[in-house]
């Protein structure tokens, strides 16, 4: 294992056009005779639509379209499960579902004309609470579920979009011998991805094709949906990301690209949508879930866990958009990173009548760590153990069986949770109202498919070609790191082409944490390809055996004999054509042996790398106010080797910030008919500079037997898994009572002190 | 009716046509043609418009263009100086205060305003001016760092 | 009418627009943003005061400290007379919005507004502060107290534009105090807020007032609260007792902010650690 190359400061190639605003964002882009988008909502979260008349809105003068269902092709999308048109047809499952789009010449008219829209409705009631939702007769969120297209195993059934079994051993047989036994009731409210950028959306006909400019941070899954709901082949179909402002996950997925399409071929221009801050609260299919998380967990007097039990339920929303997997991502997280000898969680996703719930970072496993890593703190105290202690003797190590039978490899998860205990002091005695708590966790590295070419321009300068997607993380932005490092060139040599989906090959986007684990390996392979190339010409040229020379400084020169060498440039100028593809070879799922009774398997019942982390908070809490101030965030990482240190520590920086967010102040809150209550910015408090703590920041480098390049492993979800978890327990060490809802507010730690 | 006007900025006069709500974002990023300052909430809480109205910040979504007239306007273009970037700038690159950069266009401002007033602010002045600015990227750790280091040069 | 904003160039320009059914907009921090957010449309007739220098001063004569009505958040947080004899206001001043809400919004805009959660106008109303307003025929001037007569609504007359704050220097032994429930450090608008001015004489309270923000259709007075630290060491009891009186003189709501219970045990809480920092501000 070659030592990582770590440049004291490595500037981001899109860093300076970002720092002097000559940077394009898709809001930012201008077309001739373009038209301004705008949607009319439902505004209410069940209703049947009776009649929509368009007359008013169509004869406002600037209105050059108004569409409707009727104005596209009848089908129906969804990623695990095709439950949605674009525009709603018979029905309104939530608030944000569209009922109709206009393009006018200006913004102003835009929203007049979709105001003038009559939609008459038969109001139904709504179903918001999942617990109701799985009664005996509850009504329907979709009454023809059963003839929608899914995955088998989702285990669909009424109003359960998706259900997800875990068992291992026998948890009741052995919960019932146990020395001590917890239970816990915690309960998770929705919050939000709130990229700073609202999203935007330029789609353009020119002739047959399609052009689309859209801030999604998945430009091929993009592609494909609008392809196959407007009845395209994805030939014709183009999708351009401009400069991306933040998506953590809620610009994954499709979302309006085709709508606006739609909307720009009725017109017969180019038509731009740009989301106001309250429609980014409310329109996306994309919000952190709720979550009802019910713990049990037996253990010997030794601490040794014999058995957990849980039961899950996560409020999907009206619609499955890419979230269907989310019962089985929280039930592996409901087990954590924990030796279980015995196992069952019981998870559904529900479906009621507010927005979707769809992948923000990490999606599941910040709540279900915040419930099971209380959990765990609460076990330690009924046994009389430390809690650092007991995570000790229970986190999983090398040759742990996972409650699925996957058997690990080295796993650094200790590493992690003893320097995250010395780095914050733990057990030292703190000041009245202070208190430390500690959270461990885990995420998975996604394997798939991805490619990237590579080319030498005739200076020597080069140029990646890639499919990935840059939402802000870096993770794109550092590929150029790992090109020189194996050409033997400066990072700056290389400019990126990216973001287009007529240029680079097929890539999952900014999603899963896996564009460096994928993509990089990717860029990797056809950068070896054109070391190769450029060995065999440097050969000819030396007249010496390509095994004997190596790239280095830029050039290619004779391994051990200094100043035998020919400049990469001057091989790039020689008028060969030096180009180099990759895609690299997917690492497969580790393998599992579940035992009968499991239920949902849809492919995360292996973790496969896992990534692994300990977080310390150290806070202070105003026990008259229950307002909480986070003082110090410690974040131990293992994300195998780190390959651009600024990019990893920039999303341990964000990602422990966004999960203080989530620990104090983030919460969607919903009216009694499934509405938002506070989608704006005053109310859905983000952590503000003056809030952010100082965060240490420490890794683990385990390299990844089988990941990403150079033993790297994910890591832009997981920085923000452990913190609510951590945070909660240093509430609980200053206060001597826990939170059981998430955020824990001034309010509910207030309550939680009476 | 539209009003005609003139817009100073970055110290170059346009002469533009503007209905009196005209914000002065919407006026910057249409009018003038400068797309750097960005629109990111509805309530003047993200600071992403922030540009300087005669060196003091201003959130120019929720302000009217008309009112900036005969004043000088400071967008994130008008920061670089004809030499290349400003230090705040080449900080911010330096210490990995930009990632998705939406917010930066404000903070870079929000921090020149900062450093006009207080040149030698502690972290906590920095944290606390830098607050009207939300980033949801960087923890704001590379921009609370880039901008000390500016001030203790 | 057609759309029209008056960028006034004088007082007198400013009040034949107001006369002709103009709104007054200064840093647009309250208007702009509400109309951004939905509340109430731009009004199609505005008046632009922020260029009017007999706005912007700030004068003290005859132990009054006259604030023009432009004057900035900024500038009054700044003030050394304000930090110093008026520290509620400075308090106030200090956290309202960011430093772009501050170096734009102005005290008159924070009167005029009349939000239920003004921060200045607690500190004010303890002051006994006054308004200077003019229309195009008249000049009067009023007490703040009751000025605002809802969320959103005050005394003025249409034409009326608010020239300046009056608000009378306390004298020896008096310190005051603004305190607000702050969720995050920064940023916050007030869920409860209490501010409070103490005087004392000998070592005893000879004078107090105590106002309410976010916890009454206006903030107010609470008199309750004033009589039972009247002629008191502010000791623990009576600190205990004016928090009851506070909460007990609460009219708070429930909302995505907080619920009606919390808001009212924080009214307690919050009054006692203002009257506190009033009272060590006083010794």
């Amino acid at each position: 294992m070659a030592t990582t190359e770590r440049p004291r400061t490595f500037v981001r190639p899109d860093g300076i056009e970002k720092v002097t605003g000559t940077g394009r964002y898709t809001a930012d882009l201008v077309l001739p005779g373009q038209l301004y988008a705008k949607f009319r909502y439902a505004e209410r979260s069940r209703a049947r639509i009776v009649r929509v008349d368009l007359e008013r809105a169509r004869s406002l003068p600037g209105v050059l379209a108004v569409v409707t269902h009727e104005d596209v092709p009848d089908v129906r999308y969804g990623h695990m499960v095709q439950d949605r048109r674009l525009f709603a047809r018979d029905e309104v499952r939530f608030e944000g579902e569209i009922v109709a789009a206009v393009a006018a010449t200006t913004p102003e008219v835009a929203a007049r004309a979709a105001a003038l829209i009559e939609v008459e409705y038969e109001p139904l009631p709504p179903l918001t609470d999942i617990e109701t939702a799985l009664e005996e007769g509850a009504p329907l969120v979709h009454e023809e579920w059963e003839s929608y297209g899914g995955d088998d195993e989702l285990g669909r059934d009424r109003n359960v979009l998706g259900r997800s079994v875990i068992v291992k051993g026998d948890p009741d047989a052995a919960m019932a011998e146990a020395d001590v036994v917890v239970r816990g009731r915690y309960v998770a409210d929705a919050s939000q991805g709130a990229p700073i950028e609202p999203r935007a959306v330029v789609a353009q006909w020119q002739g047959e094709k399609l052009t689309v400019w859209s801030s999604t941070q998945v430009p091929y899954i993009a592609r494909s949906v609008i392809a196959r709901v407007l009845e395209l082949p994805e030939s014709h179909v183009r999708v351009i990301v401009p400069l991306l402002g933040g998506g953590f996950g809620s610009k994954c997925d499709f979302h309006f690209e085709a709508h606006v399409a739609a909307l720009a071929r009725a017109a017969g221009r180019p038509v731009k949508l740009v989301f106001s801050r309250a429609e980014e609260f409310f329109a996306p299919d994309h919000r952190r879930e709720g979550m009802v998380i019910e713990l049990e967990t037996g253990a010997r007097s030794d601490g040794t866990i014999v058995a957990r039990r849980g039961r899950l339920l996560l409020d999907g929303g009206a619609y499955c958009g890419e979230g269907g997997f989310f019962a089985q991502m929280a039930a592996m997280h409901a087990c954590g990173p924990y030796e279980l000898e015995n196992v069952r969680i019981d998870s559904s996703l529900v479906y009621t009548n507010r927005q979707p719930s769809g992948s923000i970072r990490a999606p599941t496993a910040p709540q279900t760590c915040w419930a099971v890593e209380q959990h765990m703190d609460e076990l330690a105290e009924a046994l009389g153990l430390d809690p650092v202690e007991l995570r000790r003797r229970t986190l999983i190590r090398e040759g742990s069986e996972s409650p699925t039978r996957q058997v690990f490899g080295p796993v650094s998860i200790r590493q992690t949770l003893d320097r995250a205990a010395e780095l914050i002091g733990y057990g030292r005695e703190l000041p009245e109202n202070e208190g430390i708590g500690i959270a461990s966790a885990w995420w998975p590295s996604f394997g798939g498919e991805s490619g990237a070419y590579l080319k030498l321009n005739a200076d020597g300068t080069g140029t990646i070609v890639t499919g990935a997607q840059e939402n802000g993380s870096g993770a794109v932005m550092g590929l150029p790191l790992l090109v020189a490092r194996t050409l033997g060139m400066r990072p700056d040599d290389f400019s990126l082409l990216y973001q287009d989906t007529d240029a680079a090959p097929w890539d999952g986007g900014s999603s899963g944490s896996q564009t460096t684990f994928n993509n990089g390996r990717a860029v990797v392979e056809a950068a070896v390809e054109v070391r190769r190339q450029l060995l065999e010409l440097a050969a000819e040229e030396l007249e010496v055996d390509p095994g004997d020379l190596e790239l280095a400084d830029g050039e290619a020169r004779v391994k051990g004999a200094p100043g035998r060498g020919v400049a990469i440039a001057e091989l790039a100028g020689s008028g060969k054509t030096i180009i180099g593809k990759g895609s690299g070879r997917v690492p497969d799922a580790p393998a599992t042996a579940p035992d009968p009774g499991c239920v949902g398997r849809l492919g995360m019942e292996s973790f496969l790398e896992p990534q692994l982390m300990t977080h310390a908070v150290h806070v202070r809490v105003d026990p008259d106010t229950g307002v909480v101030r986070v003082l110090r965030v410690v974040a131990v990482h293992d994300s195998g080797t780190i390959l651009n240190r600024v990019g990893a520590d920039g999303q341990v920086y964000g990602g422990v910030v966004m999960g203080i967010g989530q620990a104090l102040t983030e919460a969607t809150q919903f009216d009694d008919d499934g509405r938002q209550r506070n989608p704006h910015l005053l109310d859905y408090k983000l952590v503000t500079a003056s809030d952010a703590p100082a965060i240490d920041i420490e890794w683990i480098e385990t390299p990844a037997v089988d990941g990403g390049p150079f033993g790297a492993k994910g890591i832009g979800e997981p920085p923000c898994v452990p913190t609510p978890a951590a945070v909660a327990n240093a509430i609980a060490a200053a206060t001597g009572r826990r939170v059981r809802r998430l955020p824990m507010t001034a309010e509910r730690v207030w309550e939680a002190g009476r | 009716m539209k009003v005609a006007a003139t817009l100073t900025v970055n110290g170059v006069d346009y002469p533009v046509e503007l209905d009196p709500h005209t914000t002065l974002l919407r006026a910057i990023r249409e009018h003038v043609g400068l797309t750097g300052s960005k629109e990111g909430c509805d309530d003047s809480e993200c600071g992403a418009c922030m540009v300087l109205l005669d060196d003091e910040p201003v959130n120019s979504c929720s302000y009217l263009a008309l009112q900036a007239e005969g004043r000088r306007i400071t967008t994130v273009e008008g920061l670089a100086g004809g030499s290349g970037l400003s230090p705040l700038q080449q900080a911010f690159l330096e210490h990995g205060g930009v990632q998705c950069g939406f917010c930066t266009p404000g903070m870079l401002i929000s921090a020149t305003a900062l450093l006009r007033r207080t040149p030698s602010p502690s972290e906590d002045d920095v944290r606390i001016a830098l607050s009207g600015n939300l980033c949801r990227c960087t923890g704001y750790d590379g921009i609370v760092k880039a901008v000390l280091d500016v001030a203790g040069r | 009418m057609s759309r029209s904003l008056l960028v006034a160039a004088s007082v007198e320009e400013a009040l034949g627009e107001l006369a002709g059914g103009a709104r007054a907009v200064a840093g647009g921090t309250d208007l702009v943003v509400g109309a951004r957010q939905g509340k109430a449309p731009l009004p199609e007739r505005l008046v632009a005061v922020h260029r009017l220098a007999e706005l912007a001063t700030m004068e003290e004569a005859d132990g009054v400290l006259r604030l023009g009505a432009g004057v900035t958040h900024a500038r009054v947080a700044a003030d050394l007379r304000v930090r110093a004899r008026l520290a509620a206001l400075a308090d106030a001043s200090t956290i309202v919005g960011s430093h772009a809400t501050r170096a734009q919004g102005t005290i008159g805009g924070n009167v005029m507004n009349a939000s239920p959660a003004a921060d200045t106008v607690g500190p004010l109303i303890c002051f006994g502060a006054s308004l200077r307003l003019r229309s195009a025929s008249a000049s009067r001037t009023v007490p703040l107290e009751g000025f605002a007569t809802g969320p959103g609504t005050t005394a003025a007359e249409p034409g009326e534009l608010l020239e300046a704050v009056e608000i009378p220097l306390p004298g020896e032994g008096a310190g005051s105090a603004y305190l607000r429930l702050d969720y995050r450090r920064q940023m916050e608008i007030a869920v409860v807020g209490v501010a409070a001015l103490v005087r004392l004489d000998g070592g005893r309270v000879a004078d107090a007032r105590v106002a309410i923000t976010a916890l009454a259709p206006t903030v107010r007075r609470v008199p309750d609260a004033e009589e039972i630290l009247a002629g008191t060491t502010g000791g623990a009891d009576t600190l205990e007792a004016l928090g009851e009186a506070v909460a007990a003189a609460s009219r708070p709501i429930s909302d995505v902010r907080g619920s009606a219970a919390y808001r009212s045990a924080m009214a307690a809480v919050i009054a006692r650690r203002a009257v506190q920092a009033a009272l060590e501000r006083a010794r």
